[in-house]
């Protein structure tokens, strides 16, 4: 008896330690030779969201030995590249691009039907912070911030903002403006930033709020003024402008872009990837493509880009109500 | 400086490309110039922008030369543009006289080309600089107005064109709501939570029902007249110079007016030829005038009907409408905007314009024999290659089945619609518009907060509202008294 409880005692042990070789073993096989990494990117090819996903997967090839393909998968607002996501095998060769606020607003608005929850991913870690920008004509009376808010709330609903579409990080940055402001604006929603860049320089709108990638030419060419950024720091592409923090307005808006894996991928694959990430982050060439889109890279591991995806969604959850009632 | 781009090597290998897809499309008489655009337009998917445009509008302008080539020799229109160059065309092939009726026609439609485009040049410089004038509201107007005009020139039956024009704009709506992101009529299906994609459904509605009815007849083609001596006799380049003259500004103004097609202008010129002719009863015995005249003008009116599109965002024609779709699928939006945001994409283009008339008059006249040959592979053949080609392009656009279903949905829809004489011009340019101009409307009462006199506080926009209904009440008071002059014979010269 105490024999055969003895031996069993080192089978399950012997087990136990197959077990943990196979899981380690199968962390450092990963990624197995000749297999792919396929990296769905839920936007069409050619935008600023797959450009940037490309040079990452450039990056990420180098770091892993392992070749990393874009799958472009289009169609309404990323939610058909995220569902793809969601039921691809946890196995760590299928990631996806996702864009705050975006992906939580397909979760958050049951109007839109999603078939993903949060829960249904497991972040990896985020690359860029697009941060949001408020701005004006050249030659808009308005010098600041304070200027502009004080004008809406003396002629609620008069003063015309623009977004680059319904239910962007723009628009959610307008509403949250609104709400802490408590100025009342007539807001337009454009077709992405080209429409409402050229109605704001033909000054059929007067401001226009936007993510800093898209202004920069116009703020080269002195044809427009930036009020604030909306983020903690300055843009290191637009120096000396200022924050919306530091003009007294805690505001923080623009686009978000990190990678998911489908849940359940384990945990040593997601530090592999992640990790992986960070070095492709950290190199020349990948640094210098980045900075030549006008992408500001923003690394943060899983920890840190789940806990911004938890505070910007209690923010978004509350104005979704309103982003629809118009 | 758009030479610098048009002359890089791979936009001139696009323009190449184009010019001899173009040229097979018009040589084929089953397949139409929106068809062809539309049934090549997932190739061009992987292309930069500007060669993906330079190879499409290669295409559209090249299937009016190769159209020519069947009408001369075969006594067949591979388009309906060039159905008129048959009478006179085909006459002279008979004479043994099919390389000079040939050669005139290319000459033609390289100088009826090239008018055209200068004429282009001329015009977008001005209207780029209005461009900032254009706001939502004046946007809405211009599309009023486009919409109004492409209906008012219907032609046949008004009503017919109305109803299409609406279901267009009906199909326009599928998709999210672009103020308040609610869906509508997606029926649950992701896959239109943007809208219907506009590959597969142009591909089913031009391409597809095309196919359709060409299969209902069993068309054998055969070769008959030989080409002859290319060079044209003295007197047969003399008797051309008028008439090429001539349509190289009918079909060039003709191409500014929306809802004008090309085979209107081939016919008026033709007519115009025979009034202006002091042998007048010539034309039917194979007199070069009635090739030359209808041959340029038909090839100016393609160029001239970039026009519009580049400058104002309105195509004229359904062939520009998948043109336009191209363009949007590209991220561009044509329009005053294009000269201003993407000043090197747009001079490319127009520069690739002048290259590709040059390669197809190089296409056209030594190798007419390699064109005629392509037309002995057997409608069988040719009919499932080409399907096969579709459903391709269809799921490859987007690698989506669900696409390739709405290509079918739409192939059968378009053959129904044929069958009952409903035109599908209407339905396309409502189609395309029909986003841009809900958006315009809907972003001037977010402006206004849901004021509709902010449509005539401004002056451009006021303006362009009154033409529009100037132009319906004035063509609806010209179709129902029903006097039979309206309905002129060019519906008839299709076919």
């Amino acid at each position: 008896m105490i024999l055969s409880s003895l031996r069993m005692r080192v089978t399950v042990l012997a087990a136990a330690c197959m077990l943990l070789a196979a899981v380690s073993a199968g962390a450092q096989a990963f990624p197995a030779k000749n297999k792919a990494i396929t990296l769905i990117v839920g936007f069409s090819a050619g935008g600023s969201s797959d450009a940037g996903a490309r040079i990452l997967a450039s990056g990420m090839e180098k770091v892993l030995g392992a070749k990393v393909e874009v799958l472009n998968k289009p169609g309404a607002s990323g939610q058909i590249g995220y569902t793809m996501l969601s039921q691809a095998k946890p196995n760590g060769y299928t990631i996806g691009l996702a864009s705050l606020p975006g992906i939580m607003v397909s979760i958050m608005d049951a109007d839109r039907k999603a078939a993903y929850k949060k829960d249904s991913f497991q972040p990896i870690g985020l690359q860029v912070l697009d941060a949001g920008v408020l701005a004006v004509k050249a030659d808009s009376p308005y010098q600041s911030i304070k200027d502009l808010i004080e004008d809406a709330k003396a002629r609620p609903r008069k003063i015309t903002v623009s977004t680059t579409g319904l239910q962007t990080g723009d628009h959610f940055s307008i509403l949250q403006l609104q709400k802490l402001t408590g100025a009342e604006f007539a807001i337009v929603h454009f077709d992405g930033a080209g429409t409402a860049m050229t109605s704001l320089l033909g000054k059929k709108i007067d401001a226009y709020v936007g993510n800093v990638g898209d202004v920069l030419s116009q703020l080269k060419s002195g044809d427009i003024r930036i009020l604030g950024v909306m983020d903690t720091q300055e843009s290191p592409f637009m120096p000396g402008v200022k924050t919306f923090e530091s003009q007294g307005i805690s505001l923080l808006g623009g686009s978000w872009r990190g990678y998911l894996a489908p849940a359940g991928t384990p945990k040593a694959i997601v530090d592999k990837l992640s990790a992986a990430m960070k070095t492709a982050l950290e190199t020349e060439e990948v640094k210098s493509s980045m900075a030549k889109l006008g992408l500001q890279i923003r690394y943060m591991n899983a920890e840190e880009y789940t806990k911004i995806w938890d505070e910007y969604g209690t923010v978004v959850k509350e104005l979704i109500p309103l982003s629809k009632n118009k | 400086m758009g030479f610098s781009v048009a002359l890089s090597p791979g936009n001139l290998l696009y323009a190449f490309l184009g010019s001899a897809f173009g040229t097979l499309i018009g040589v084929l008489p089953g397949i139409g110039p929106a068809a062809g655009t539309a049934l090549l337009i997932p190739l061009t998917a992987r292309l930069p922008p500007t060669g993906a445009i330079i190879m499409l509008t290669a295409i559209f302008y090249g299937t009016q030369y190769g159209g020519t080539i069947t009408s001369i020799l075969l006594n067949v229109p591979g388009e309906a543009a060039s159905a008129i160059t048959c009478i006179d065309g085909h006459k002279m092939a008979l004479k043994g006289r099919a390389g000079a009726a040939l050669s005139i026609a290319a000459i033609g439609s390289f100088i009826g080309g090239l008018f055209a485009t200068i004429a282009l040049v001329f015009l977008a410089g001005p209207l780029t600089k209005v461009a900032l004038e254009f706001g939502p509201v004046e946007f809405f107007a211009l599309m009023v107005l486009g919409i109004s005009l492409l209906m008012g020139l219907a032609g046949k039956s008004m009503v017919k064109a109305l109803m299409m024009g609406i279901l267009g704009l009906i199909l326009a709506m599928v998709g999210m709501d672009p103020v308040r992101g609610a869906p509508r009529f997606t029926f649950g299906r992701m896959e239109l939570m943007d809208g219907l994609n506009f590959v597969p459904v142009i591909m089913g509605l031009f391409g597809l029902a095309d196919i359709l009815e060409n299969a209902e007849e069993s068309l054998s083609s055969t070769v008959s007249a030989k080409v002859g001596s290319l060079m044209p006799s003295k007197q047969e380049i003399k008797d051309s110079v008028g008439p090429i003259a001539r349509g190289s500004v009918l079909g060039t103004v003709l191409g500014l007016i929306p809802g004008m097609t090309g085979s209107m202008a081939s016919f008026l010129s033709y007519s115009t030829e025979k009034k202006a002719s002091k042998h007048p009863e010539k034309f039917g015995q194979g007199a070069i005038e009635g090739v030359a005249g209808p041959e340029t003008a038909n090839n100016a009116h393609a160029n001239g009907a970039l026009i519009p599109l580049f400058t104002l965002g309105i195509p004229a024609s359904p062939t520009v409408a998948v043109l336009m779709g191209a363009f949007l699928m590209n991220g561009l939006i044509p329009g005053p905007f294009l000269f201003r945001e993407q000043p090197e994409l747009v001079w490319g283009v127009i520069a690739s314009f002048f290259v590709g008339n040059v390669i197809l008059l190089v296409l056209n006249l030594p190798l007419v024999g390699v064109w005629v040959k392509m037309l002995k592979i057997p409608y069988s053949i040719l009919f499932a290659v080409i399907l096969a080609f579709m459903v391709i392009g269809a799921y490859g656009a987007e690698s989506s089945i669900f696409d390739v279903f709405i290509m079918l949905l739409f192939g059968i829809l378009g053959y129904a619609l044929k069958k009952f004489d409903f035109p599908l011009a209407p339905m396309i340019l409502t189609l395309i518009l029909g986003p841009t101009m809900e958006r315009s409307l809907r972003r001037s009462m977010e402006m206004s907060q849901g004021d509709f006199s902010i449509l005539f506080a401004s002056p451009l926009a006021a303006t362009l509202l009154v033409i529009s209904l100037v132009v319906l009440v004035s063509s609806a008071l010209k179709v129902f008294p029903g006097t039979g002059k309206g309905k002129s014979d060019s519906g008839s010269v299709g076919k």
